[in-house]
């Protein structure tokens, strides 16, 4: 059985929609982030089925490049979270509203 | 000998005084005195020097200070041989009103304000003898203004002293006003400053010098001598010390407008010459007049340098502007002599200023009378005094070349004669009129030296023949033409009648109204609308109360609402609230949720989306 592009689609939208509203609904610092990596996985998603699809390797380049941003991003995100952590000992974001006040 | 270093030495001996007494010599009134009569001893001795070692020739030297685009502005000295007169007069009369003060004010509380205001005032008006451009005139010409208000006020805690300093510095404003514009105009029309140069440009092209711009430039001469119609501030300036009466407003200060018109003489055309004449006249007769209305023994004198600086512009405005400084010469001498024995009166009869509260005063206080009296026949011109000599050639000129302004001039003399003549009677003989004025003793030493100095001047210093040359060739030709001239003979042979006839005439009808010194005033008693027209000033001063009061206010008003509601609320304060308006919205969004801003950035995009699909 071959699968076709629109499934792949689908599974992208899906992968992102879920990505998106755990961005939105989670409190934790920690999911949140990972929503986000789940968000620009369907992109890669989408960007390699479209690649297969029309049968160059525009997209499957451009998801080297998208998966080493993200590496770096991870690399800086996480760190950014550890610290957070540290100094308050706490990761949800409800905590976090110092700017505001 | 260096004479340009010689002249910054001049220059900077009073500055220094002064910022000495400024910075450590506050409370130190004594030390600061001396300090500031030494000062101005020194400059006395430096310009003796610098005459006796002047160049036969017009000297000027001067280095750039600034320089924007084709404006420079450079800071030089012009000897020539008015400022050789003028620096004579300046230093001399200068240092006797220093040594003068020392008496006068030695029971004064602000002394070493005082006498550090004497030394800037040496400072400025020293600049101005010596500047050889108008840029430099003017700043001098406002430093001496400034000096003048600073010392006006120097009873600053009396009503009277404060509106004086402030009416004397603004209606000098009015006049600097003109007198800046003209000097903006000079700079257009010769793209120099420089007076040597102005001088020649207009030898070479006589139609450079135009109506307007003399006209423009007289305005500081009206401000500064006090003439019509910016006389107002002089008298009032008589709340000032009787030392400060004496050098700024009676000696220099206000002569400086005089030496203003000489050093600008180029410029000014006929029809401004005859202007200054006019005014000059007017102010001659006139003056007279209000004098005779006044009760304050100052005030007589202030009303009396309006009538003396009348003539000296006469004398310009009718073209024989060296004559106007003869008699600026000889007035500092005789009208600093009798400002300086109403102090030496005034000092002893603790403040006391009303002549009809005077009385007797010339068996109490013999010496200071007699000087007086000297001052007083210079004043009127009484035969072979200083001046008879500088007063009658104006008036003989004036004869000879322009009828009317004559007529004003001898009416002016018998005026002359006729309040000094009151003056004298009331204040000098009869009896006092006042306890105050009954045990009213000699001033000491220190104030009456000076007074004899004065004196001796007064009655012989007209004797311009025997003068030094260095000080007496700004105006010898002119002098020795209008008394030997064949021009002028016939004038002459009149005026020595003529003058005469009209000090001893103005005497004698003083006598006649106030008799050996009265209790009241028999013009005020006999013609009491005629007395209230001079007391009050011809109503001068009332009518410029009533358009300060009256047109400028609601103009002013106006302005202000505008001020107040356009700029003030609807540009400053419009804006800013916009501004305000905008800060308080954007920092809504701010609500501190990271979930929030997730919105925003999903509202975001959606923008830019529909933007990239032109959707708008």
């Amino acid at each position: 059985m071959t699968l076709s592009l629109n499934s792949f689609l689908l599974i992208s939208g899906l992968l992102f929609a879920i990505g998106f509203f755990g961005v939105l609904l989670r409190r934790n610092v920690l999911v949140i982030f990972m929503s986000l990596e789940m968000m620009l996985n369907a992109a890669i998603l989408a960007l390699v089925a479209f690649s297969r699809f029309n049968g160059i390797m525009d997209g499957n380049i451009f998801v080297f490049f998208i998966i080493t941003v993200a590496a770096a991003e991870i690399a800086v995100g996480l760190a950014i979270i550890v610290a957070l952590f540290r100094k308050r000992q706490s990761v949800m974001v409800e905590q976090l509203s110092s700017l505001k006040n | 000998m260096n004479l340009d270093a010689l002249m910054v030495f001049i220059m900077i001996t009073p500055l220094f005084s002064a910022g000495i007494i400024a910075l450590f010599l506050r409370d130190k009134g004594t030390v600061a005195s001396w300090l500031s009569v030494a000062a101005s001893g020194v400059i006395l001795a430096l310009s003796i020097l610098l005459l006796l070692n002047a160049p036969e020739k017009p000297y000027s030297s001067s280095i750039e200070w600034f320089a924007v685009g084709e404006l420079t502005i450079s800071l030089g000295f012009l000897l020539n041989e008015h400022t050789h007169l003028l620096l004579f007069v300046v230093s001399f009369v200068g240092f006797w009103i220093h040594l003068f003060s020392i008496g006068y004010m030695d029971d004064d509380k602000a002394k070493a304000r005082f006498f550090g205001g004497l030394s800037i005032f040496m400072f400025s008006m020293l600049g101005i003898v010596l500047a050889d451009n108008l840029a430099m005139i003017f700043i001098f010409w406002e430093l001496v203004g400034f000096s003048s208000y600073m010392l006006i006020a120097h009873y600053c805690d009396t009503d009277e002293a404060a509106a004086a300093s402030k009416k004397a510095f603004i209606v000098n404003r009015v006049g600097d006003l003109g007198f800046l514009i003209g000097i903006v105009w000079c700079f257009w029309k010769f793209g120099t400053l420089d007076l040597s140069q102005i001088d020649l440009a207009v030898q070479l092209d006589p139609s450079l010098a135009v109506t307007g711009l003399g006209l423009l430039l007289i305005c500081g001469f009206l401000g500064k001598s006090a003439q019509f119609p910016l006389h107002v501030w002089l008298p009032d300036a008589m709340a000032g010390p009787t030392p400060i009466s004496a050098l700024i407003h009676a000696a220099t200060m206000v002569a400086a407008g005089i030496f203003l018109l000489v050093r600008i003489d180029v410029l000014l055309t006929p029809f401004v010459l005859e202007w200054i004449a006019w005014t000059g006249a007017g102010m001659a007769f006139i003056a007279g007049f209000v004098a005779l209305g006044q009760n304050d023994i100052k005030k007589i004198l202030a009303y009396s340098t309006l009538s003396q600086l009348g003539y000296m512009a006469a004398a310009v405005g009718i073209g024989l502007p060296g004559l106007g400084l003869f008699h600026l010469t000889t007035h500092a001498f005789f009208k600093a002599l009798l400002f300086l024995c109403s102090g030496s009166i005034i000092h002893a009869c603790h403040h006391e200023q009303d002549i009809f509260k005077m009385g007797g005063l010339f068996k109490r206080m013999p010496i200071t009378s007699i000087a007086f009296l000297a001052g007083m026949v210079a004043l009127m011109g009484a035969n072979y005094t200083a001046g008879y000599w500088s007063k009658e050639a104006i008036m003989t000129a004036a004869f000879a070349l322009d009828g009317p302004i004559f007529w004003f001039l001898i009416g002016g003399a018998v005026m002359t004669a006729l309040y000094m003549g009151r003056l004298f009677f009331i204040a000098f003989l009869g009896k006092p009129r006042s306890p105050g004025v009954e045990h009213c003793k000699e001033s000491g030493p220190i104030m009456l030296l000076p007074l004899l100095v004065l004196g001796v001047l007064a009655l012989v210093g007209g004797f311009y023949t025997y003068w030094p040359e260095i000080l007496s060739q700004s105006f010898i030709s002119e002098a020795n033409e209008v008394y030997h001239g064949e021009e002028f003979h016939h004038a002459h042979e009149t005026l020595k009648v003529w003058g005469t006839v009209a000090w001893i005439s103005g005497l004698i009808i003083a006598f006649a109204i106030y008799g050996l010194g009265t209790k009241g005033d028999r013009v005020a008693n006999k013609i009491p609308p005629l007395y209230a027209l001079f007391r009050r000033r011809l109503f001068i001063d009332d009518v410029y109360d009533f358009y300060v009061a009256k047109i400028q206010q609601r103009f002013v008003d106006i302005l202000g609402f505008l001020d107040l509601f356009l700029i003030s609320g609807v540009m400053v304060r419009g804006s800013a609230g916009i501004a305000g308006l905008v800060g308080v919205f954007s920092r809504s969004l701010h609500v501190g949720s990271v979930h929030a801003y997730v919105y925003w950035f999903l509202l975001g995009i959606v923008l830019f989306w529909a933007f990239a699909m032109g959707w708008f």
